[in-house]
């Protein structure tokens, strides 16, 4: 027989009366380490300090230390020319052009890529993008974020910005999956489970698919354009929160307060933290090196067939007028769609060859960002949103992409640099 | 047979998983880890019995998308017995899930982790005094070091479905039973 709720919460006292005897609590060193880090003063401190150690470990570990230091002398100044000499065909071949480089045109003259970035091909780009760059990327974050999750440190870091996301209708917890999201946005629309309404569940994967980086992409961009970061990162912020704040409004439904446990710190064991990165980077591989290949081969037979060219005529007068980017624009946004990380690489092609102003590369990469989650996101969002919702996602999404990404471009134009 | 196991979000689930099955699950210091159930295989006298990590409930009345499918784990594996981790730091609001998981006449066995928190805070329970009002098997353990488990592994055959009733007659029974023992201790404790 069922008890009612009172009746168990009787009886639990009952028990717990014979049982259990809470002694007197000594204030430990942890409990003084958990108060600096969840009061606001000293709390606030921590966290820049935390987040800027986090990414300082990020960019010199995966950047400067690997990709930098090791990776793109490995695959341009040996790998790529080895394939070059060795690979049968040679420039102007199509298979060459899918597998190695499909080179480029100077004067009318089809010249041979001398970077990674350039060559376009599934063996060069392709790996390199994977293994070159973004793997380093995916350790370093997963490492630092891995501990940070075993110390305890994440629901500290919710109650400290919880204000922030009340005032979007959001509850501290969503911190929760937006930092997995910066990792990975597949695991980020997981997270977003134990939300309690539909309400905030919606808005969370909303705003995630649109505005959240994943740690690919994040690697590639900081390769690449590292001295736009800051503002990427500024312009991503102020879209998630002002878009939040709007959803808040528009959105039915309503966004209770959730109560949460902030669990005591803990030493991280090296095992269980091995164990993570293990399950994560190889599930990182298994993903990437078959989409970042299979987008590398659409994308050059797109452009061998002239598929690609054909799309940029017809998109380029929108792309220019609306969004102040070249129609070459339109192959990363083709690859975007399996892969953010190829699509980002593909841009850097296009800024070897001198296409693309600054300011057009930054608005391509926050085009990139938020006109499309990646297709695993995307069937992920499928699956855990039912169809309204869904259509809802997309709405937004498609609406973001205009007035944002028209925005930037107004922007850009009042500034003098678009 | 199955073994669920179950408890409130972050007391550990992932990490007793991970150990008694050996396979990989996040673990991580947050509740919220686990949103979908993950199924597994330990060795139980000798048998491969299939063991599954229930995502965290506060109660059998769902109030997310992750209890839901708690509770949905919970009515598919009727057969089940269910290891229902505590967190000894907190056993009062622990035990209300593992009431409810007994009321719906699912053998149980509780395990009090995160023992080594509950000795930090200077929490003392009588996990005896706890096994005989609640007529279920009732384990100390400190997942993270393994502490505990060999005892807990030990005691799953021993789980039976208990009446709640019996479980309120012997919380008031004992009650009368512990005064007099009480008095008892306290001498004791003069003496010493």
């Amino acid at each position: 027989m069922p008890l009612s709720v009172d009746e168990r919460w009787n009886l639990i006292e009952k028990i717990s009366k014979q049982t259990v005897e809470f002694g007197a609590r000594k204030h430990t060193l942890k409990d003084a380490i958990a108060e600096l880090t969840v009061k606001p003063l000293t709390g606030i401190p921590v966290a820049i300090a935390v987040i800027y150690g986090f990414w300082a470990f990020f960019v010199e570990f995966a950047g400067t230390l690997f990709t930098d230091g090791f990776m793109v002398r490995l695959f341009d100044e040996h790998w790529l020319p080895w394939l070059q000499s060795v690979f049968p065909g040679g420039l102007g071949n199509p298979f060459y052009a899918l597998m190695v480089d499909a080179g480029h045109l100077e004067g009318g003259v089809l010249v041979a890529s001398d970077n990674c970035f350039e060559a376009f091909g599934m063996l060069t780009s392709g790996l390199f993008i994977v293994f070159g760059v973004v793997l380093w990327a995916i350790l370093a974050f997963y490492l630092v974020f891995a501990i940070l999750e075993d110390i305890g440190y994440l629901p500290r870091l919710a109650v400290l910005v919880d204000t922030v996301l009340h005032k979007i209708g959001l509850h501290g917890y969503a911190i929760v999956p937006t930092f997995l999201s910066l990792g990975c946005n597949v695991p980020g629309v997981t997270a977003t489970r134990p939300l309690e309404t539909r309400k905030q569940r919606f808005m969370m994967m909303t705003l995630l698919a649109i505005f959240v980086p994943c740690g690919a992409q994040i690697g590639i961009m900081q390769d690449l354009v590292p001295e736009l970061m800051g503002w990427i990162f500024l312009t991503l912020a102020i879209g998630y929160l002002g878009f939040g704040f709007i959803l808040n409004k528009i959105v039915p439904g309503k966004s209770p307060e959730i109560i949460m446990d902030v669990p005591p710190y803990q030493m991280p064991t090296l095992k269980n933290i091995m164990s993570k990165l293990w399950i994560r980077t190889s599930g990182f591989l298994l993903v990437a090196v078959p989409f970042v290949l299979l987008g590398c081969l659409i994308v050059g037979l797109m452009y061998l067939t002239g598929a690609m060219d054909w799309l940029a005529a017809v998109f380029g007068p929108l792309l220019m007028g609306w969004f102040g980017v070249p129609s070459e624009t339109v192959a990363p946004l083709i690859a975007g769609f399996l892969r953010k990380d190829l699509a980002v690489g593909m841009l850097g092609g296009l800024m070897e060859q001198g296409i693309m102003t600054t300011f057009q590369v930054f608005t391509s990469v926050i085009l990139l960002c938020i006109y499309f989650p990646c297709l695993a996101t995307f069937a992920l969002m499928i699956k855990e949103e039912n169809w309204k919702e869904l259509l809802g996602s997309l709405a937004s999404l498609i609406a973001m992409v205009f007035v944002y990404g028209g925005l930037i471009h107004l922007v850009g134009i009042m500034l003098g640099v678009a | 047979m199955k073994i669920l196991l179950m408890g409130h979000p972050n007391v550990g689930k992932s990490v007793f998983f991970n150990r008694l099955t050996g396979a990989k699950v996040m673990e991580s210091n947050y509740p919220g880890t686990t949103v979908d159930f993950m199924k597994g295989w330990m060795r139980l006298e000798g048998e491969d019995v299939e063991l599954i990590d229930v995502p965290g409930a506060f109660s059998l009345e769902p109030k997310d998308r992750a209890e839901e499918v708690a509770v949905e784990m919970l009515e598919k594996n009727r057969d089940s017995v269910v290891v229902c981790v505590l967190d000894a730091s907190k056993v009062e609001r622990g035990l209300y899930l593992a009431l409810e998981i007994i009321e719906r006449g699912y053998p149980v066995v509780v395990a009090l982790n995160m023992w080594d928190v509950a000795e930090d805070k200077n929490i003392k329970i009588e996990v005896e005094k706890l096994e005989r009002i609640l007529g279920v098997p009732v384990v100390p353990t400190t997942a993270i070091s393994g502490e505990g488990f060999k005892e807990l592994v030990s005691k799953i055959k021993e789980a039976a479905p208990v009446k709640i009733e019996k479980i309120i007659e012997s919380a008031s029974g004992v009650n009368v039973a512990t005064s007099a023992g009480e008095g008892g201790g306290e001498s004791a404790a003069v003496c010493g």
